[in-house]
């Protein structure tokens, strides 16, 4: 009797040990987990709150982050005074970048298509030398490509600006896109081909699907570089209504007769975020997602 | 069944200067079970996919129930295919799997139910037809598979290797059911395999398939027993064949390592002296007393398998044996046995390789 008393007294002082060993593991392992994110977080914490400063108070040292006499709105309206309006800006931006992330899409879909999957004569060459404008720099080659968008009539365009931007985008994109079809088996589309599925409508009813990872990373890649992107935006384009945000932003931290209005300059930082955050968290449960269970072996 | 299913006229493919079929002529009647075998690289699966129009074909001819299908899409041929891995359509349920060359034909909604429905209920997979392909066990998966080639009611089905990634005792459960769905729908169906015992438990007709070459059509038991050439004897069968280096002596006797023995051969065209090989399969070779016509062997290894046993043996000549033992007192290794063959099983092949009779 006691020896199995003293047994289940032991078994139950055992496994109480374990259980506060693992709850100690957890939430050590939740507590780095939370100050990570803290240390990645807080810049982006602080723009925000700095943002909703009063006029007054925007100008002053910035701490504490935060707003201290209440909320207010002055910085964005701040910054709306500079240039032709944020919203004539954002709309710009959102513009050329969606129009680059659908044209590279498309484009870089049906090239990786045809990489992967079609004979041709010197394929790999050509494969090769798109690849290989990845080493060159972009900006050696913007007065060139200043001159064919002006010979083009393209020239203070924000058609010709995002022209430039899918060109810039492509030859990563391509890549990117042949891997994802190479990753599809044959016999999947052979079945296709089978069932009744050519050309197109086996493109898009059955590889699309398959290779919708690598469209998202290929859309958020676009879509980022294209509303990042700074130096062709300010070369090509030449009057004020056309600018996109990065050209406005610069304006804005210049300053207006050597005072910088750092509340204008958080609102704007906060402006240029959102989209991304937005394009990331819609993009990213397709670019994590491992599609191809099941489909073989 | 007599009616002509599946014509191939002189069919060759090359991969740019390299030619791996070299004029393949066969027909296979209406709603036979014709099984390809061959070792890797024989070019069976070329030719089945060929068939399917999946795979150009370079010269020839192939007729589908009396139609030049040669130059036809894949889709147009008539034909349904089962792939090695399956090849199911991940993001779809097994449903859309099963529907989706219907609707690419745009065959009617309700017509498209009832044939899903059908096959389904004939492969017993109605209560996965929601489920993705992922979510399913690699036997349920080959039957998705197989129910997207009755959905089309083909005329005939072309299976490559579709029981390759399975495990043993599913495949002997696959096999069956495969056999079972032969009998119920009447197709004619071609088999693509490396594995005999699919060959030979399926097929109405195996083709033996080397380099490009139909080495022999016929009957599985045609095949088995009486091999064309060197290559089919020593293919078919499980061990293989025992072939041994023989003279021929004349007057339908051959000496095999030392030892005379008759063979039911004419010998026509035959040199005294000339060198041959005989053979005679593992199955066949009974241990015996001694006497005239059987051959002394040294047992180097036994293989207990429980309902038999196989006796690895070197003749007086060095060259290696495989008996196999079914019943009598134990034997082991390193004793000498005495090992005869039916008179009627005993097969000799010319120098070319050729069976002679």
């Amino acid at each position: 009797m006691t020896l199995s008393k003293m047994n289940r007294s032991n078994m139950s002082l055992s496994s109480r040990r374990r259980a506060r060993k693992a709850f100690r593991a957890e939430s050590t392992y939740h507590a780095t987990g939370v100050a990570i994110a803290l240390f990645f977080l807080a810049p982006f914490a602080i723009t925000l709150l700095a943002s909703f400063r009063h006029g007054t108070e925007a100008r002053l040292p910035p701490l504490p982050p935060w707003p201290a006499n209440g909320i207010s709105l002055d910085s964005y309206r701040s910054l709306d005074t500079f240039g032709a309006g944020v919203w004539q800006h954002t709309f710009n931006s959102l513009l050329v970048s969606l129009a680059t992330v659908a044209l590279t899409v498309a484009v870089s879909v049906l090239a990786g298509y045809g990489f992967s999957r079609y004979r041709f004569p010197l394929k790999n060459v050509l494969f090769v030398l798109i690849i290989a404008t990845l080493m060159i720099p972009f900006q050696s080659i913007l007065t060139p490509l200043f001159i064919i968008l002006a010979r083009l009539g393209l020239n203070n365009s924000l058609f010709g600006l995002t022209l430039v931007y899918v060109t810039l985008q492509l030859p990563f994109s391509v890549f990117m896109m042949r891997n994802a079809f190479d990753a599809v088996p044959k016999e999947i589309e052979e079945a296709a081909r089978i069932d009744g599925a050519r050309d197109l409508k086996l493109l898009f009813r059955v590889l699309m699907p398959l290779v919708l990872p690598g469209i998202a990373t290929v859309a958020i890649f676009a879509f980022l570089n294209a509303w990042n992107e700074f130096l062709a935006a300010l070369v090509l384009l030449s009057s004020n209504e056309k600018y996109t945000l990065p050209v406005l932003m610069m304006a804005v931290r210049a300053g207006r007769l050597g005072a910088v209005n750092w509340g204008a300059v958080q609102a704007g930082v906060a402006v240029m975020t959102l989209p991304c955050l937005v394009v990331f968290l819609l993009l990213q449960r397709y670019y994590m997602r491992g599609l191809m269970a099941g489909a073989v072996k | 069944m007599h009616e002509t299913g599946v014509v191939l006229t002189d069919i060759r493919k090359s991969f740019g200067s390299l030619e791996v079929i070299h004029g393949i002529d066969l027909r296979i009647a209406e709603g036979s079970f014709v099984v390809f075998v061959g070792p890797s690289g024989c070019g069976k699966s070329t030719l089945l996919r060929m068939i399917a129009g999946l795979e150009e074909v370079t010269d020839g001819e192939i007729e589908i129930k009396g139609r030049n299908v040669t130059d036809l899409d894949p889709s147009d041929r008539g034909i349904a295919m089962v792939f090695q891995s399956y090849a199911l359509y991940p993001h779809m349920s097994v449903r859309e799997n099963l529907a989706f060359g219907l609707k690419m034909a745009r065959t009617e909604t309700a017509e498209i139910e009832a044939r899903v429905k059908a096959a389904s209920a004939i492969l017993k997979i109605d209560h996965l037809l929601d489920r993705r392909p992922g979510q399913l066990s690699g036997g349920q998966r080959q039957r998705v598979a197989i129910g997207r080639a009755i959905v089309r009611k083909p005329d005939v089905f072309l299976f490559d290797e579709p029981l390759s990634n399975l495990d043993a005792e599913l495949r002997v459960s696959m096999r069956i059911e495969i056999a079972r769905l032969h009998r119920e729908l009447g197709n004619t169906m071609i088999y693509v395999t490396h594995d005999q015992t699919e060959a030979m438990t399926l097929a109405d007709k195996i083709v033996v398939l080397r380099d490009g070459r139909i080495e022999q059509a016929g009957t599985p038991r045609e095949v088995y027993e009486n091999p064309a050439n060197i290559f089919v004897a020593g293919f078919i069968g499980s061990p293989r064949m025992n072939l041994l280096d023989a003279v021929w002596l004349g007057n339908g006797r051959v000496r095999v390592a030392g030892s005379e023995m008759s063979v039911p051969v004419t010998g026509e065209g035959l040199q005294i002296g000339e060198k041959v090989s005989f053979g005679a399969r593992p199955e066949h070779l009974f241990v015996t007393d001694g006497g005239a016509g059987c051959i002394p062997a040294k047992v180097d290894f036994a293989e207990y398998l429980g309902g038999t046993q196989y006796l690895y043996c070197q003749l007086a000549d060095g060259q290696p044996l495989i008996a196999e033992y079914r019943s009598g007192p134990e034997i082991n290794a390193g004793s000498t046995i005495a090992l005869s063959v039916n008179d009627n099983q005993r097969r000799l092949f010319g120098a070319d390789g050729r069976r002679l009779t």
